[in-house]
């Protein structure tokens, strides 16, 4: 008990850290309101995550009809060209290897800062909100089809 | 897929690549490529980091040219309306004023398919306009980009018959269509021509299946072409699509390869020059080998799998220059009986990987096909 007590004052401290899952369980026997995990949550949850990726998969093919949707129509591209031009299954994105020095953008970058570089650049586009649906979709998408893959954040 | 493409390429080199057989002896291969018309010789520190140090692009073919001649290869230029995108106008407006300048000039061009983006009229009207500036010959092979919104019925009538062949200098030339022979994926699910032009537009659509294929009508015919040709001499056969097994699921292939080897068997000395894949390849299987060529638009990445092991990988091309990875190519049938190729590369002055980080493989990764195309709106 005396364990359990120390953890949760040190949690206190740093309440932001691990989320739910650490509150779940560390608050053990004294708050016993919790339960198990459920097949039909865990449905749940993939099909959210599914959701952002099958829309993620249709914009970095250039559906114009999910980029319309997701308020990008005019951004992602202005030349015909779609990310999966150049990047078939999402193929040498490499979110595998973010954050890195980008060399193209000569900064330490994040996926989410190459996207835009891309749509920038070759696409000849708008960058768009880091923090929008379309970018969380294509971070989705991108991650999702690398599934797998190893993670070397900083490779060249 | 791994384990199914392994046991394929383990039949394909038990039937094909018996111990022993090569392509012919003559046709030996050096180390020495051309790039921008200066000679290169790989660094000795780039062998050891590749153990399979290549070969690069040099074929002397015996009994090849009765007279030197060159040829020129340009392909993959996927124009769309000049209205959307200028680059692509701007790379075939100068390949085909280097095309036009080489000196002492080009015999012919070959024209190696994906003309058009979406198979549009304007778009291919547009590159029949721009290769104008080319007054040698011309001979055209089609690309699925040139096919699937109207069937091939545009493309037919401005450049005739998709298959032909013609002997030049000693040298038998046979064009292919590799792309006209689809599985029909749309009437079915009532597509429109678009839509079906959109899926197999895709590279890695899922949709369009193995529509790469060189089919039974024509392999006769190519055998009956081939029929009165010496087994001795050289034959060059240009084809959109790799005739052999690269990456199915991209389509870097033709379904039907195993039976293309067959028809060429007999042959001592083929090669074949192919588009489609928008990168630098090199093949060998049985006594065909294989080339493969830059686009003018842009490159592909090397697939994750499969990328034979003659093949010295092009380099990591910079996405933030249009003029990396693509160019055309220049091929040289000299008096001594060689064939060499020269990819003009514009972004570089080497074309090939110096070191392991130059590869774009060198990042390892495991990627898988995509799922959207499949769910919407065909559910
Ligand atoms: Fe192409
Ligand atoms: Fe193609």
């Amino acid at each position: 008990m005396i364990t359990h007590s120390k953890i949760r004052c040190s949690l206190r401290r740093f309440p932001l850290i691990g989320g739910i899952a650490i509150a779940a369980v560390c608050a053990g026997p004294t708050s016993a309101h919790k339960d198990p995990v459920k097949p039909e949550q865990l449905k749940i949850y993939q099909e959210v995550f599914m959701e952002e990726v099958r829309k993620g998969d249709l914009l970095f093919h250039g559906d114009q009809k999910m980029a319309e949707q997701l308020g990008v129509a005019d951004d992602l591209s202005k030349t015909g060209m779609a990310c999966a031009m150049c990047h078939p299954m999402a193929s040498d994105t490499h979110p595998q290897s973010f954050p890195k020095f980008q060399a193209q953008i000569a900064k330490f970058a994040t996926l989410r800062d190459m996207i835009n570089w891309c749509i920038e650049k070759p696409n000849q586009g708008v960058k768009i909100d880091p923090e929008s649906e379309a970018m969380k979709a294509l971070e989705a998408y991108i991650t999702w089809s690398n599934t797998g893959s190893v993670l070397q954040p900083g490779k060249f | 897929m791994s384990d199914e493409l392994d046991r394929i390429r383990r039949e394909m080199h038990s039937v094909l690549q018996p111990e022993g057989v090569r392509p012919d002896d003559s046709l030996k291969i050096t180390r020495r490529t051309f790039i921008h018309g200066s000679l290169v010789f790989g660094a000795a520190t780039v062998g050891q980091a590749f153990a399979w140090w290549p070969l690069l692009n040099t074929l002397d073919i015996a009994h090849a040219a009765e007279t030197p001649f060159k040829f020129a290869w340009i392909s993959d230029t996927h124009l769309y309306p000049r209205s959307l995108n200028t680059r692509f106008v701007d790379k075939v407006v100068r390949a085909a004023q280097e095309v036009q300048a080489m000196d002492p000039p080009a015999d012919f061009l070959i024209f190696g398919g994906d003309l058009a983006q979406l198979g549009k009229i304007e778009e291919l009207e547009l590159g029949v306009d721009l290769l104008k500036e080319i007054k040698i010959p011309k001979h055209y092979i089609p690309g699925e980009h040139d096919w699937y919104l109207d069937m091939g019925k545009k493309w037919g009538e401005l450049f005739g018959q998709p298959n032909w062949t013609f002997d030049h200098k000693g040298v038998r030339f046979i064009g292919l269509d590799t792309v006209s022979r689809g599985p029909d994926y749309w009437t079915a699910k009532n597509m429109t021509p678009e839509e079906r032009m959109g899926h197999m537009a895709t590279l890695d659509g899922t949709v369009a299946g193995p529509w790469a294929g060189v089919g039974r009508d024509q392999l006769d015919w190519m055998e009956k072409t081939l029929a009165d040709w010496d087994k001795q001499r050289p034959v060059v056969i240009f084809s959109h699509n790799p005739l052999y097994e690269y990456y199915p699921p991209w389509n870097f292939w033709v379904r039907d390869w195993r039976e293309v080897h067959e028809v060429l068997k007999p042959y001592a000395k083929v090669t074949n020059i192919h588009g489609h894949v928008h990168q630098v390849l090199y093949n060998e299987i049985g006594t065909l080998r294989s080339i493969g060529m830059l686009a003018t638009s842009w490159p592909w990445p090397y697939a994750p799998e499969g990328l034979p092991k003659l093949t010295k990988p092009m380099i990591r091309v910079d996405p933030g220059d249009p003029y990396d990875g693509v160019g055309w190519s220049k091929l040289d049938v000299a008096a001594n009986d060689q064939l060499e190729t020269e990819y003009i590369m514009w972004g570089r002055k080497e074309v090939f990987v110096q070191s392991p980080e130059d590869h774009d493989k060198h990042v390892s990764e495991v990627i898988r096909p995509r799922i959207a195309d499949n769910m919407w709106p065909y559910r």
